[in-house]
């Protein structure tokens, strides 16, 4: 037992200093479900933020926008560019609304870990931050997209769309089939690997050397956020074109 | 063992929801750096972005306010000469009209003399025409009874009558030689 005592009494120590908190979460029980309750705090004020936002900058529209207006139609311009780029001039239109919500709710998500104190609010368990650093929200994201693209094909090409899987030669009929599977895994992977590595990468220096060091990390971690929501989005309107387009 | 995951349990329970006032470990300092630094840089770059976008969209609408001012212009143009056009057309068609209402009168008038000239022209012709039937058959009918009278003078005359004629027209004679005394 005297044995067994150190350790732990240098376990406690380090967690002390550490204050770094992974796989802890803050449980709210929903019928027969745990549910990651400080994931969905956070996603309820981003959804805040962006309903919000959306709703003060059509308050008052203007024929020569200004201000808030002015910005998000700036943001809508960059979403529907880069829809148009990535799904083509006929059909981009009505998946604006899609990809803009995944690289809106994925940035600002990402942004609102990355700048916002969260620390300062103290859960019974764990800790809040982006959504994003959670598996589930990521997967729930990347799964959204497969059943958009899906939908995409059936709706423009209809069982034609099966077509595709043995576009090349009937050989690569398992690669394409796997692709379905990967795709999701590797979009949902991606995004809440980046965002936990670098919220992580962040804690602990601040564990470590608590001021000044950690700042160029954290700028990088914006950058990283920026781009992930980028690619995230980007790549959810490629699968959803290429779905619609037919070829390889 | 129980001992182990009393200690988790008592490194991971916490005693609900609180504000942590601790500003190393809220990590305050350097977020407020990275949101000062943030706001300063992207505020610039954002402001000008969305002054240019707006500058834009106001010049955007300028000039295509003054595009529809200027076709306004040149509709109103187009019709104030469509006006003017018809209105020529107008006059063209009546002055067209009146002309060829004169012009067909004067056909008419010259037609008419010269159909009278004609008339005139044949009248006379059937006038002379006649007189100089009419003359032709006296002529002929006088150098008949003539032409009778010597007739029946030759096979009547003898010299008893021819000597009467004779005394007779020299008293004929006589007569208008006292007359003419």
């Amino acid at each position: 037992m005297d044995i067994l005592q150190f350790p732990i009494n240098m376990l406690n120590y380090f967690y002390e200093i550490s204050g770094v908190e992974v796989g802890q979460h803050f449980y709210w029980q929903i019928g027969g479900f745990q549910v990651h309750a400080q994931v969905l705090i956070t996603s309820w004020i981003v959804i805040a933020v962006l309903l919000g936002s959306a709703t003060l900058a059509v308050r008052d529209p203007q024929i020569i926008p200004n201000g808030a207006q002015n910005f998000l139609e700036y943001v809508l311009e960059f979403v529907r560019d880069l829809a148009r780029t990535q799904i083509g001039e006929e059909e981009y239109g009505p998946w604006v609304p899609f990809i803009g919500t995944m690289f809106l709710f994925i940035f600002v998500s990402n942004w609102a870990g990355a700048l916002f104190p969260w620390g300062i609010i103290k859960l019974p368990h764990g800790e809040l931050a982006a959504p994003t650093n959670d598996i589930n929200t990521t997967v729930a994201l990347a799964l959204l997209t497969s059943v958009a693209y899906f939908y995409a094909g059936f709706t423009k090409r209809g069982l034609g769309y099966f077509g595709k899987y043995i576009q090349p030669t009937p050989i690569l009929l398992p690669i394409n089939i796997l692709e379905d599977f990967t795709k999701p895994l590797s979009l949902s992977f991606r995004l809440f690997g980046n965002i936990l590595a670098d919220e992580l990468v962040v804690a602990v220096l601040v564990s470590l050397v608590p001021i000044v060091v950690p700042i160029p990390v954290m700028f990088l971690g914006l950058f990283t956020s920026g781009i992930q929501a980028l690619i995230f989005a980007t790549l959810a309107a490629a699968y959803i074109g290429e779905s619609m387009e037919g070829h390889h | 063992m129980k001992n182990v995951t009393d200690s988790f349990i008592s490194l991971s329970s916490a005693e609900g929801f609180g504000l942590n006032t601790n500003i190393l470990e809220t990590n305050i300092i350097n977020l407020s750096v990275v949101l000062g630094v943030l706001i300063y840089f992207g505020k610039g770059v954002l402001s000008n972005l969305l002054d240019n976008r707006k500058q834009k969209i106001s010049s955007t609408i300028q000039s295509s306010e003054e595009l529809c001012k200027g076709a306004a212009n040149q509709l109103e143009q187009a019709r104030a000469r469509l006006r003017e056009v018809e209105r020529r057309v107008r006059e063209i068609r009546v002055n067209g009209y009146s002309q060829i209402q004169q012009e067909k009168n004067d056909l008419i008038n010259v037609a008419s003399i010269n159909l009278k000239q004609l008339e005139n022209l044949k009248n006379e012709t059937i006038h002379l025409e006649q007189e100089r039937v009419i003359e032709l058959v006296q002529k002929q009918i006088s150098y008949q009874a003539v032409q009778r009278a010597l007739g029946t003078l030759n096979s009547r005359l003898n010299s008893e009558l021819h000597l009467r004629t004779i005394e007779h027209n020299i008293d004929l004679l006589l007569a208008m030689k006292n007359i003419t005394d």
